[in-house]
């Protein structure tokens, strides 16, 4: 059941179209990894699905409910990209309002202010003010705060952005965690890597428009390159070869041949063989995020509403 | 939300630094009072006694200028503040409407300026007392409309927060407020040399900021109250306030149109700030 849905989700401000007819869906329980350049458009996207930013058109759902109705945002929780947090108050004080205002009674706020404190490593710093955090302790700090009302679907802008290595680990780390819980987690992220780990659905999204979207399996299949070390190997046999694969390169033992998809892979092992070549290694080379991420960037073909 | 904006006001310091303010007006007009009052023989004659309010009135008047300036800072930068230094974008989000939030700061605010406001009248009044031993007359009523001065420019500064920078906000507030002083002081002088068009002007600057009318009703709720005099004979003890007096006093009608004007700036913030992208 999807708990985000968008369509034909539209922002323009004056002139300059920041989000154009996107349609996107995201199941219950999944981490969703919304990637694109700077400037893309994910953050006024994000804005627009969590009730902060007004929609020129398009229809949005979020836990079945419009955004900017202000009942369904008990099931949101959000890290903003660039937030500050009132500096005056102390960790705790900061979770425990958080937690008054997504709705929890003072006992239960408290309790929960103390348990997402944990949950980010910050259970020792709770006493301390705000101010007196550093940038990445009130990254986390945030995190905790996004947190504090049990929310069904969390809303992350870049939230690693602050954070060192081993912080960005312990991110992704507890949002495999969070996922166990069966959150549903949106991530709004610049960095492949990132997304590339964490992430069992992507879309791709620049100049305001969505490029593609699917299972990362989905994004990184397609054409793939294979590589072939062979023995036995004449000029005219290559000919031969050169005839039914086009692309074709040879360089001594070495061949590359570009395949529509990997499952020309056995017909191609079997081809060779059938010609009297020895195969002593066959080498498939992966598609990365990346490649896929520069490729659709680089075309820029906008994907329609299914 | 009241006492999240207490906190926030003692954490910021803004408390002792006001309250240290606060006290030296205090001690400053103490100090003043106790010097008149030897010489203030308010019991046996009513001139001394018009004397003995004008004292005061000049402290509510000026200790007016300070709870604006509190009024005016605190909120201007209520929602411009936050959206300008990245706080608002986690409580917005939160399941609470947008003019919850606003409404929420609004009376957050107002009750701590109401109570400040309070406080301060009445040490004035309790200085006058204590120093030279009179008892304002007409004091809860008095109270009531300097109290309400605050909750006008909360209001005002308020509609300005949801569609202007801090800054702007500022400026604007601080010049209506200036206007509505300068345009009551027109508005008196006038009266006191019958110039219809002076007194007319003061009535505009109170329609664009009713602060300046709520004072010189207050004026005129404790004069009206003031025991009458042979000493005084045809004269209109107002005119021994000056300026700072009620000749040109505001109407019922205008306390009424300061209530509703509270409400539609209010209403007007709710509406934009409910329209507002974040």
């Amino acid at each position: 059941m999807a708990i985000v849905e968008t369509r034909n989700l539209t922002k323009i401000y004056g002139r300059q179209i920041a989000c154009r007819e996107i349609c996107l869906s995201v199941e219950e329980g999944q981490i969703f990894g919304l990637l694109g350049p700077n400037g893309a458009g994910k953050t006024t996207l994000v804005k627009m699905l969590v009730g902060l930013v007004y929609p020129t058109q398009g229809e949005a759902l979020v836990a079945g409910r419009r955004p900017w109705d202000s009942r369904g945002r008990r099931e949101i929780g959000f890290l903003p990209e660039n937030f500050r947090l009132h500096e005056w108050l102390k960790g705790e004080e900061l979770l425990v309002f958080h937690g008054r205002l997504a709705g929890l009674k003072e006992k239960e706020a408290r309790r929960r202010a103390r348990q997402v404190l944990e949950l980010v490593g910050l259970d020792k710093d709770g006493g301390k003010m705000v101010a007196h955090y550093s940038k990445g302790m009130q990254q986390r700090l945030g995190l905790a705060a996004a947190l504090v009302g049990n929310p069904r679907v969390i809303f992350l802008d870049e939230p690693t952005s602050a954070l060192d290595p081993l912080g960005r680990r312990q991110v992704r780390e507890l949002l495999g965690a969070l996922k166990q819980e069966g959150k549903t987690i949106f991530l709004n992220s610049h960095l492949l890597s990132e997304v590339e780990q964490v992430c069992d659905r992507v879309a791709i999204i620049h100049q305001g428009r969505v490029l593609a979207q699917g299972s990362l399996k989905e994004l990184i299949m397609g054409p793939t390159e294979v590589k072939a070390r062979v023995g036995g190997l004449k000029p005219e046999l290559e000919e031969n070869l050169r005839r039914r694969y086009p692309s074709l390169r040879a360089e001594g033992s070495h061949l590359t041949v570009a395949l529509n998809s990997k499952e020309e892979i056995p017909h191609l092992v079997a081809y060779l063989v059938a010609e009297g070549l020895r195969i002593y290694e066959i080498t498939p080379r992966q598609n990365s995020l990346e490649e896929v991420f520069v490729k659709l960037v680089g075309e820029g073909e906008k994907l329609e509403c299914g | 939300m009241a006492l999240f904006t207490f906190r926030e006001a003692w954490r910021k310091k803004v408390v002792i630094v006001v309250g240290v303010l606060t006290l030296g007006f205090l001690v400053l007009y103490g100090t003043g009072l106790h010097f008149i009052g030897e010489n203030l023989n308010w019991q046996a004659n009513s001139l001394e006694y018009m004397q003995g309010i004008l004292v005061f009135v000049l402290g509510v008047y000026f200790a007016g200028f300070l709870v604006a300036g509190l009024s005016i800072m605190s909120a201007v930068g209520s929602i411009s503040g936050e959206i300008e230094n990245g706080t608002i974008p986690t409580l917005a989000t939160r399941p609470l409407s947008r003019s919850s939030l606003l409404l929420g700061k609004f009376a957050g605010q107002a009750a701590v300026l109401v109570t400040y406001a309070a406080f301060f009248f009445l040490a004035l009044a309790g200085l006058l007392y204590w120093q030279v031993g009179m008892m304002i007359p007409g004091l809860l009523p008095a109270l009531g409309l300097f109290v309400l001065e605050p909750v006008v420019l909360l209001a005002v500064a308020m509609l300005g927060t949801t569609r202007l920078p801090t800054m702007g906000n500022g400026i604007l507030a601080f010049a209506l407020y200036a206007l509505a002083v300068v345009g009551g002081m027109i508005e008196q002088i006038g009266a006191l040399l019958d110039s219809t068009s002076a007194v007319y002007a003061g009535v505009i600057t109170s329609l664009l900021l009713p602060t300046d009318s709520l004072y010189r009703r207050l004026v005129a709720e404790i004069v009206e109250k003031v025991p009458a005099s042979p000493h005084m004979g045809f004269v209109n003890p107002q005119h021994f306030l000056g300026p700072f007096g009620s000749l040109s006093t505001p109407s019922d009608w205008m306390i009424v149109y300061t209530v509703v004007y509270i409400v539609l700036a209010l209403a007007a913030a709710v509406y934009l700030f409910n329209r507002r992208d974040i």
